[in-house]
C-alpha cells in the first residue's frame, strides 16, 4: 500500500470561520459511559455471556466427539459402535442451537437496551442545547451526529457485537480444547496469532481514515445528485447540464476510486490472513505428526485438532474484520457521548408574567467582536400592543426578534417581559420564522407538539383560525394523515400555516413573527398574512415584515437602520413624518415611475 | 433480462468473467484444504512417514497460494465491474434527467431520483459480485461433490442429497421470520428517524418551547422501537440457532454414515475427516447460491426503475430550427391554453419591460411554457416569428432565460453560482442590479464564500438576490423572472427594481409578480385572469382604474 492511503482527510468538513463544534468525549469518559450505560443490564448480561459460553463450549464437544469416532474406526471397532458417539452429535448441535439463541437475545437486550438510553439522552441534550451555541458548530455538526453516528452505533450493536461476541468465544474456547488436548496444540496454534496481530494492526492504520473518506466521498456524491437532479430545471434553464454531468461524474468518480481502494485493502487483509491460517494448520498438522510418532496422542486427537483449526478460520476472520467496524463505532459513540454529557440548559421561567408587555434598553449585539449589529436599542412594547419591525437588510431585525425570544442574549442592555424579569424564554415568548419545518407523523402529532394535552376540538379551532381547516380536512386521513419528509408533503404556505396553528395552540403571550409569511409566493403571502393576524389576535406581537400592507396594519411601526431605531410610531404618523418609512411606502404603494 | 441489466453486465464482461473464473479458483481451492488435511492424517500422522509430511505441507501450502491470490483479485475485479457499471449509470440517468427536452422528472420526486441513481445503480452494478461469487460456488459445488464422491460415491451421495433438503428446510423455517422481521425492523429503524427529524426541526421547536414535549414523545418512540427491535432479535436468534442445529445434525448422519463406512474399511480414517469437513464445506457455497439468487432480484427490480426512468418520454417536442444569429426579443403568445392559462394572447416588443400580474397556477404555467418544460396544448408562442415548437429546447434557452421563484442555488462559492452562465463582464453589474453584492459583503469571505446545503446557509432573501444576480449575469435577449424579491425587504426591493431595470435596458424582460415595486418599474402591466388577458396599461393607471388589479397588487 502507496503512503497516500495514510493521508487523513478529515471526516467533517469544518469551516474555518468561528466554527466551534460540540464536543466529543474523551476515550475513558466514552468508556465509563459505556459502563454506566452498562449497570443496569448487568445481570442480562452476564447471563447472556454464560449461556453464549455453555452454548460455545458445548459445540466445541463436537471435534473431540469426532475424534473418538475416528479412534474407534483406527481401533478396528465394530460399526455399531460409533452409534452411540454420533447420537451424542446430534444432541450437542441441538443443545449448542437452542443455547445459542438464548444467549444472542439476551445479549440483544443488553445492547438494545443501551443503545435506547443513549439515543434517548443524546436527544433530550441536544434539544435542550443552547440553540446559540448548536448554531455555533453549524447545524451539519448536530445533524450527523443524530444520522451517521447513530445508524454506525446501531449497525455495530446490532450486527457486529453478537458476532464479535460468538467469534471470541468460539476462538477462545477453542484454544482451551486445543490445549485439553495437548497444550502442545495450542502452542503452535498459536505461531499464527503473530500474523494475525500484525495484519489487523497494518489494516486498522488504513482502514479506519479510508472508510471515513469513503463516507465523505458517497455523502458527496449523495449531495452532488441531490443538486443536480433537485435543481434540474434551473441547470437546463441555464444550459448547465454539461458542467453538472461533469460534476456528477466527478463526484461519483471519486467514490468510485475510494471503493476500490477500500476493496483492494479488505483483499490484502483477507490474504495476510490465510496466511496465517496456514501457518497454524501446518504447525498443528506437524505436532500432531510428531506426537502421534511419539505416542502422546492418538490419531483420532490428531483429527480432533485439526479440525478444531480449521473451524477456528471463520470466527478469526469474522472477529479481525469487525474491528475497523468497532473503531468507527467508538468514534461515534465519543461524539454522541460528548453531546450528551453537555451540561443542560439552566431550567426555563415557566411563570407567565403578570402583564405581556416588554422592555427593550440600550441592547447591543455583535456575532463577531467588532460587528456590532445592534448599537444600542431601546424600545418599549406595550401588552398586546402590535409592532411592526420594518428596514433593509442587515438593520438588525432578525437579531432583534431573536433576542427578544430569548435565542440569543444581549452583550449589554436588558430585554424584560412583563414582571418576569430579563430574557425569559420558552411559553412566554414564542418565536416563528420563515424556516418551516413539518414534523414527521400525523397532523395531529405535529399540532400537539404545541399543546400535548389539546383535544381534536382545540385542534380543528386552531387550524380554522389559521384558515388551513379546508385544507387539513382534505387530506387522505384529515387530521390521521402522516406528514413530513416520509408522509403527505404539505406546501410551503400550509407548512408555514401549520406553523401558526401551533402557535394559536401554545398560546403565548407575546410572538414574535420573522418574516413568516416570505417563503411563499406573492400571492400565497396574502393568505398566510391574515393567517397570522388571526394567530396574534391578543397578544403582544413583534412582527419582522417586509410587505409593507402587514407593516401598515400593526398598532406601531419601528424603522430600523444600521442597528439602531431610527423611527417609530403608527403607520399615518410615520407617512406624513415624510422620513424614511414615508419613502418607502411611496415606492410600494405607488405611484408612478416618473 | 431487461436491457440495463444486460448492458451493465456486458460492459464490464472483461472484469466479471476474469473475477468469476478467479473466484472459482478461490472456491475450489477452499474445498481442497479439507481434503489435503484427511491425506496428510492417512499418509504422514497414520504412517509416520516425515517424508510424505514434508510433501503434503507444501501441497497444502499451493493450495492456500492459489486460493489466497485467486481470491484477492477475483473479488477486486468484481468490485470494479461493479463500481463502473454503477457509475456508467449514475452518468446516463443524470444525462437523462437534465436533458433539454426533460421529462424524466415527471411525477417523481428529486429524493427518488436521486435513491435511484445512487443505491438502485449500485444494485445493478452488485450484480457483478453475485454473478462472481455465484459462478465461484458453482464451482465449489462441483469441486466439493467431486472430492466427495471420490472418497466414497455411497457417503458422497448422502452429502449432494442431503445438502439440498437441508437449505429448503432452513429457507422454509427462514420464511416467516423474515418476512415478521422485515416489518419489525422498519419499526425499529423509526427511532433514529424521528431523531433526526427533531432535530431538524430544532429551531421551530425553541421557538415554540416544545423541547420537553419533543423529548417525552421521543421517548416513547424510542421504547417502541426498542420492543420491535428485540422482537426482530428474537424472531433472528431463533432462526440462527435452528440453522445452527440443523447443521450439527447433519454433520452427525455424515459422520454416523463415514463411520460406518469406514468401520467396514472401505474409506480410511483420513477420508472419513476429509468428508466431515467437505460437509462442512459445502453448506458455504450452497448459501452463497441462495445471496446471490436474492441480489440478482434485487438487481432485476432496480434496473426496471433504472430502465422506467430512462424511458420516460421527453416532456416537449424536439426541433430542428436555428435561431437567427441576432436574437431581437419579440414575443408573441396566441391563443395559448396550458394548464390554467386559456386562450391567452400576448406581444412582447423587442426591448421592453413587461409586467404580469396573473393568479399562482397560471403564472406557474406561463412560466413553463415559455422556459419550454412543457409545450402549450393550443396556441403558439412564437419567437422572432419563429414559433417554439420548431426550434431546439436548449437553443430556445439561448435566448429565453426563464428564472423561476424557487430555482436552485449550487454548492460552490456564491461567485460560482453567479457566474455559472454569465456572459462577459455580465456579473459585476449583475451583482449590483441584484444587491447580491450586498450579500457577499455580509459574508465571512465575500464573493468568494462556499454556499453550503444548496444556498441553505444563505437566508431566503440573501438566496433570492443571488439566484437574480445569475439571472442577469446571462444577459440573456429575453428574460423572464418569477417573484424574484417575495422574500426580500420593501427599502432593498425597491433598489432592485430599479437595478433590474438598468441592467436590462433595450432588452426584453417580461416580470411575472405582484409586488407593486417591480411592477412600478416596468413599461407596461397586463392583468392576467382566469387565464387570460383582462386589462393593460402602467401600473399607476391601473392601480388608479382598476379595482381587481388593486385589490390583488395591494391586498
Amino acid at each position: 500500500m502507496t503512503n497516500d492511503d495514510k493521508a487523513r482527510p478529515l471526516p467533517h468538513a469544518t469551516d474555518p470561520h468561528e466554527r466551534e463544534l460540540l464536543p466529543t468525549a474523551t476515550g475513558p469518559r466514552t468508556r465509563s459511559a459505556l459502563r454506566e450505560l452498562a449497570r443496569p443490564h448487568r445481570r442480562t448480561a452476564w447471563a447472556g455471556f454464560l449461556v453464549l459460553a455453555t452454548a460455545t463450549g458445548i459445540g466445541l464437544l463436537t471435534a473431540p466427539v469426532l475424534g473418538h469416532i475416528i479412534d474407534l474406526v483406527a481401533d478396528g471397532r465394530p460399526a455399531s459402535a460409533i452409534t452411540t458417539p454420533v447420537t451424542w452429535l446430534a444432541l450437542i448441535a441441538a443443545v449448542q442451537g437452542v443455547a445459542t439463541s438464548f444467549g444472542v437475545i439476551l445479549v440483544a437486550r443488553v445492547g438494545e437496551g443501551m443503545l435506547a438510553t443513549l439515543r434517548e439522552h443524546f436527544v433530550e441534550r441536544a434539544l435542550g442545547l443552547p440553540l446559540e451555541r448548536v448554531e455555533r458548530a453549524g447545524s451539519g455538526d448536530l445533524t450527523s451526529r443524530v444520522t451517521n453516528d447513530v445508524s454506525v452505533i446501531t449497525n455495530v450493536f446490532r450486527d457486529a457485537l453478537p458476532a464479535l461476541a460468538r467469534s471470541v468465544l468460539t476462538l477462545g474456547l477453542t484454544l482451551v480444547a486445543l490445549a485439553i488436548l495437548d497444550w502442545r496444540f495450542l502452542l503452535v496454534a498459536l505461531l499464527a496469532v503473530p500474523i494475525q496481530a500484525w495484519t489487523v494492526r497494518w489494516y486498522v492504520q488504513r482502514a479506519v481514515p479510508l472508510y471515513a473518506a469513503q463516507r465523505v466521498a458517497v455523502g458527496g456524491q449523495q449531495q452532488q445528485l441531490l443538486g443536480t437532479i433537485g435543481g434540474a430545471s434551473t441547470v437546463r434553464a441555464f444550459r448547465l447540464a454539461d458542467d453538472h454531468v461533469k460534476q456528477v461524474a466527478a463526484s461519483s468518480n471519486k467514490a468510485v476510486d475510494l471503493a476500490l481502494r477500500g476493496i483492494r485493502l479488505v483483499t490484502r487483509f483477507y490474504s495476510r490472513l490465510n496466511l496465517a491460517e496456514f501457518v497454524g494448520l501446518s504447525a498443528v498438522l506437524v505436532a500432531g505428526f510428531l506426537l502421534v510418532r511419539n505416542g502422546s496422542v492418538s490419531i483420532g486427537t490428531a483429527s480432533a485438532a485439526a479440525l478444531y483449526f480449521h473451524s477456528l478460520f471463520t470466527p478469526i476472520n469474522i472477529a479481525l474484520g469487525l474491528v475497523d467496524d468497532a473503531q468507527a463505532a467508538t468514534a461515534g459513540l465519543a461524539r454522541l457521548v460528548g453531546v450528551a454529557d453537555m451540561a443542560p440548559a439552566p431550567t426555563e421561567q415557566t411563570a407567565r408574567p403578570d402583564d405581556a408587555s416588554v422592555q427593550i434598553s440600550g441592547v447591543e449585539y455583535a456575532y463577531r467582536p467588532g460587528h456590532p449589529v445592534l448599537r444600542g436599542v431601546t424600545l418599549d412594547i406595550a401588552g398586546k400592543e402590535r409592532v411592526a419591525l420594518v428596514g433593509a437588510s442587515g438593520a438588525g431585525k432578525t437579531t432583534l426578534a431573536k433576542l427578544i425570544a430569548g435565542i440569543h442574549h444581549p452583550d449589554r442592555g436588558t430585554i424584560s417581559i412583563g414582571d418576569a424579569g430579563p430574557a425569559t424564554t420558552g411559553r412566554t415568548v414564542a418565536l416563528v420564522t420563515q424556516e418551516v419545518h413539518v414534523f414527521a407523523g400525523t397532523l395531529a402529532d405535529d399540532l400537539r407538539l404545541a399543546r400535548p394535552d389539546a383535544e381534536g376540538d382545540d385542534l380543528l379551532t386552531a387550524l380554522d383560525q389559521v384558515g388551513a381547516l379546508s385544507w387539513a380536512e382534505a387530506l387522505p386521513d384529515g387530521l390521521d394523515t402522516v406528514v413530513g419528509e416520509s408522509g403527505h408533503r404539505l406546501t410551503t404556505a400550509q407548512a408555514q400555516q401549520l406553523a401558526l396553528a401551533r402557535l394559536v395552540l401554545a398560546d403565548p403571550p407575546v410572538v414574535v413573527l420573522d418574516e413568516a409569511t416570505a417563503e411563499a409566493g406573492s400571492a400565497g403571502a396574502r393568505t398566510l398574512e391574515a393567517a397570522a393576524a388571526a394567530a396574534i389576535e391578543g397578544r403582544t406581537a413583534l412582527i419582522v415584515a417586509h410587505r409593507l400592507t402587514q407593516a401598515a396594519e400593526a398598532d406601531r411601526i419601528v424603522v430600523l437602520d444600521k442597528g439602531v431605531v431610527v423611527e417609530t410610531g403608527t403607520h399615518s404618523d410615520l407617512v406624513h413624518a415624510n422620513g424614511r418609512y414615508a419613502a418607502l411606502w411611496e415606492a410600494w404603494s405607488d405611484n408612478s415611475r416618473s | 433480462m431487461s436491457d440495463v441489466l444486460k448492458r451493465a453486465i456486458t460492459g464490464q464482461w472483461r472484469h466479471s468473467a476474469g473475477g468469476s473464473l478467479l473466484a472459482a479458483g478461490h472456491q475450489v481451492g477452499e474445498a481442497l484444504v479439507p481434503v489435503v488435511i484427511g491425506v496428510v492424517i492417512d499418509k504422514a500422522v497414520s504412517t509416520g512417514d516425515s517424508g510424505a509430511l514434508l510433501r503434503w505441507v507444501g501441497v497444502l501450502a499451493v493450495v492456500f497460494a492459489v486460493l489466497s491470490f485467486s481470491y484477492r483479485f477475483s473479488f477486486r475485479a468484481a468490485e470494479r465491474a461493479s463500481e463502473q457499471a454503477a457509475h456508467g449509470l449514475r452518468i446516463e440517468l443524470t444525462e437523462r434527467v437534465l436533458h433539454p427536452r426533460g421529462g424524466a422528472e415527471h411525477g417523481r420526486l428529486p429524493g427518488e431520483l436521486v435513491n435511484i441513481a445512487s443505491g438502485d445503480a449500485k444494485r445493478v452494478g452488485a450484480v457483478h459480485i453475485a454473478l462472481t461469487a455465484g459462478v465461484a460456488a458453482l464451482a465449489g459445488l462441483v469441486a466439493g461433490g467431486f472430492a466427495l464422491l471420490w472418497v466414497s460415491v455411497p457417503l458422497g451421495l448422502v452429502v449432494l442429497l442431503g445438502i439440498p433438503p437441508l437449505l429448503l428446510l432452513a429457507h422454509l423455517l427462514g420464511r416467516p421470520l423474515e418476512r415478521r422481521s422485515g416489518t419489525e425492523q422498519e419499526r425499529a429503524a423509526h427511532a433514529s428517524g424521528v431523531a433526526a427529524d427533531l432535530i431538524s426541526g430544532l429551531r421551530v421547536l425553541k421557538g415554540l418551547g416544545a423541547e420537553a414535549t419533543a423529548v417525552s414523545r421521543y421517548r416513547r418512540t424510542s421504547r417502541d422501537s426498542l420492543a420491535a427491535t428485540l422482537r426482530a432479535a428474537r424472531a433472528q436468534a431463533w432462526h440462527d440457532g435452528g440453522m445452527l442445529a440443523l447443521t450439527g445434525v447433519f454433520i452427525a448422519v455424515v459422520a454416523l454414515v463415514g463411520g460406518r463406512l469406514a468401520a467396514s474399511g472401505d474409506i480410511t480414517v483420513g477420508q472419513l475427516v476429509a468428508a466431515v469437513g467437505l460437509a462442512q464445506f459445502l453448506l458455504t457455497p450452497l448459501s452463497i447460491l441462495a445471496w446471490a439468487n436474492g441480489e440478482l432480484a434485487q438487481g432485476r427490480a432496480s434496473a426496471a426503475r433504472i430502465a422506467a426512468v430512462l424511458a420516460t418520454p421527453p416532456a416537449v417536442a424536439d426541433g430542428a430550427g436555428a435561431l437567427p444569429a441576432q436574437v431581437r426579443g419579440e414575443v408573441r403568445l396566441r391563443n395559448v391554453s396550458h394548464g390554467a392559462l386559456n386562450d391567452l394572447s400576448l406581444d412582447v416588443a423587442p426591448g421592453e419591460m413587461l409586467g404580469i400580474v396573473a393568479e399562482p397556477t397560471a403564472a406557474t404555467a406561463l412560466l413553463r411554457v415559455l422556459g419550454r418544460a412543457a409545450d402549450p396544448d393550443e396556441g403558439v408562442i412564437t419567437l422572432d416569428g419563429l414559433p417554439f415548437s420548431e426550434l431546439d429546447p436548449a437553443a430556445i434557452r439561448t435566448a429565453v432565460l426563464v428564472a423561476e421563484h424557487d430555482a436552485d442555488l449550487f454548492e460552490g462559492t456564491l461567485l460560482d453560482n453567479v457566474g455559472a452562465a454569465a456572459a462577459p463582464d455580465g456579473i459585476v453589474p449583475a451583482m449590483s442590479a441584484a444587491s447580491a453584492d450586498e450579500v457577499a459583503d455580509s459574508l465571512p469571505e465575500g464573493s468568494g464564500t462556499a454556499l453550503t446545503e444548496r444556498g441553505r446557509s444563505l437566508s431566503g432573501g440573501q438566496r433570492q438576490r443571488v439566484a437574480l444576480a445569475r439571472a442577469l449575469a446571462a444577459v440573456p435577449p429575453v428574460l423572464v423572472l418569477h417573484d424574484p424579491t417575495t422574500a426580500v425587504d420593501a427599502v432593498t426591493e425597491a433598489r432592485i427594481a430599479a437595478g433590474i431595470r438598468e441592467a436590462r435596458a433595450g432588452r426584453t424582460t417580461i416580470i411575472v409578480a405582484t409586488s407593486p415595486a417591480l411592477l412600478a418599474a416596468a413599461d407596461r402591466v397586463v392583468y392576467v385572469a382566469d387565464g387570460t388577458v383582462v386589462t393593460e396599461g402602467t401600473h399607476a393607471d391601473l392601480v388608479h382604474g382598476d379595482d381587481a388589479y388593486r385589490a390583488t397588487v395591494l391586498a
